[in-house]
């Protein structure tokens, strides 16, 4: 269920990335679309450096992993090679640009293999605070088990369906309450 | 349930003040010290409550439906028309469709018999108003909970970042927590809510998935979006709760009948 969400998120910032690889096409002349599923898979890297020469920025650790090919197509700077590849070595992973979101700046990796992508992870970022980001909202199963016995000790207050004024004297807020009279 | 004593923040200590309104209690807590440290003292704390409840007081008698001569008595009755109505009672039928709206039907402000219900509205604004009147008033550090719906301002411990923590009762047994959730200071969110399926004078009216989750607790930046969706969940069930944490910045735990719990991140261990 989380995986599902994160994957959904995923797919969402790489639609928004999708646009920043279409500009790449027009600009850098880098036609890479041999079918939908790895034009997909293109659209991070080569749009990092669509911008010409010299923009390197964040794309420069877009490199990463993968780097089966030769990363020499002009005006993608930085780019994970892959971009002026053919379809069959067009394999490893590769890291798009940072996207802001709701949530916070999101990065897409993806995996290639193939020719056809096999997976696509949403990078936790990190905020100016150093927390992480929270890419999804999605609700997931938990475990009562799972459930710090710390995260429900020296509460301050309580929440709990509506009670009665009667039901409230042997509450747990009332006993906070009384600690606290 | 003491507090923990903290060497650092000796000098202040939480105090709270309780009175009965809309069939429940409600809690106004603060830290208190002496005057000389420029935090509020006990007098402060006495007298921000005293203001909390002349509030509460009029908002319950407008919308209660349990006082026959109230505004919302007559407005069920028929005695009165929605347009002839007071300005105050016609602006909570309006955010509460609103919500409506936003819901899907999952909350709304009438019952099946289309007899006109804010009640599922009024808690939570009598809170968002008081919190607004206790900040008026210049106190920056409290802790307010009506009947288990909860805003907080600040911290338990002033000059602190540290956030209040809410714990959230087990419908199973109310008696124990099933986990806790920071509330201001640092936190995102400032306020908190629980509904439940059993529970007293909430109508809640099941659509679709309804009756999956026996409790459903919502944390959000303000107290209105967390008690509205924490109803709309009980009623709408999971459907409801993925809407409500796709479009709403909200942390959630529901709970079903057999104990089983989906939570969002925010309620998921780190």
């Amino acid at each position: 269920m989380k995986i599902r969400g994160t994957v959904a998120a995923a797919l969402a910032s790489a639609g928004i990335l999708l646009a920043g690889w279409q500009t790449g096409t027009q600009a850098g002349g880098i036609s890479t679309v041999a079918s939908s599923t790895t034009a997909a898979g293109t659209t991070g890297s080569t749009g990092t450096g669509s911008s010409g020469p010299g923009t390197s920025g964040s794309s420069g650790t877009a490199g990463t992993s993968g780097a089966a090919g030769p990363s020499s197509s002009s005006g993608t700077s930085g780019s994970s090679g892959s971009s002026g590849s053919s379809n069959s070595s067009a394999a490893g992973t590769y890291k798009g640009n940072t996207v802001q979101t709701r949530f916070g700046p999101v990065q897409v990796q993806i995996t290639v293999a193939n020719g056809k992508i096999t997976d696509v992870t949403a990078l936790q970022l990190t905020n100016t605070d150093g927390k992480s980001i929270q890419i999804s909202n999605r609700a997931a199963p938990l475990l009562r088990s799972k459930v710090l016995a710390a995260q429900s000790a020296n509460v301050q207050t309580v929440s709990g369906a509506t009670i009665t004024s009667d039901a409230y004297l042997t509450s747990l807020q009332a006993a906070i309450d009384a600690a606290n009279l | 349930m003491q507090q923990t004593s903290d060497p650092q923040t000796a000098t202040s200590t939480l105090k709270a003040r309780t009175f009965q309104c809309m069939g429940t209690v409600i809690g106004l807590t603060m830290p208190v010290d002496s005057p000389e440290e420029g935090q509020p003292g006990f007098d402060e704390l006495c007298a921000a409550t005293a203001v909390v409840e002349r509030l509460f007081r009029d908002l319950d008698e407008t919308f209660s439906l349990y006082r026959p001569d109230s505004e919302a008595s007559k407005l069920a009755r028929g005695d009165l028309k929605l347009p002839q109505a007071s300005a105050q009672m016609r602006e909570r039928y309006a955010e509460a469709h609103e919500w409506r709206l936003r819901t899907e039907g999952a909350f709304t402000p009438e019952r099946p018999d289309g007899v006109l219900d804010l009640s599922g509205i009024v808690k939570g604004h009598a809170i968002r108003e008081a919190g607004t009147s206790l900040l008026a008033l210049g106190r920056r550090d409290w802790c307010l909970n009506a009947g288990g719906d909860v805003l907080v301002s600040g911290s338990p411990h002033p000059e602190r970042t540290q956030p209040w923590k809410a714990g959230v009762v087990d419908p199973a047994d109310r008696r124990t927590l099933i986990t806790g959730y920071p509330l201001g200071g640092n936190s995102r969110h400032a306020a908190i809510a629980t509904s439940g399926s059993a529970e007293r004078g909430e109508h809640i009216w099941r659509v679709g998935n309804g009756g999956e989750f026996v409790q459903v607790t919502v944390a959000a930046a303000d107290i209105v979006t967390a008690d509205v969706q924490a109803t709309a969940i009980v009623a709408g069930g999971t459907r409801m709760l993925n809407r409500a944490a796709d479009g709403w910045d909200v942390a959630v735990l529901a709970i079903r009948a057999d104990g089983s719990m989906l939570a969002t991140p925010g309620f998921q261990p780190s």
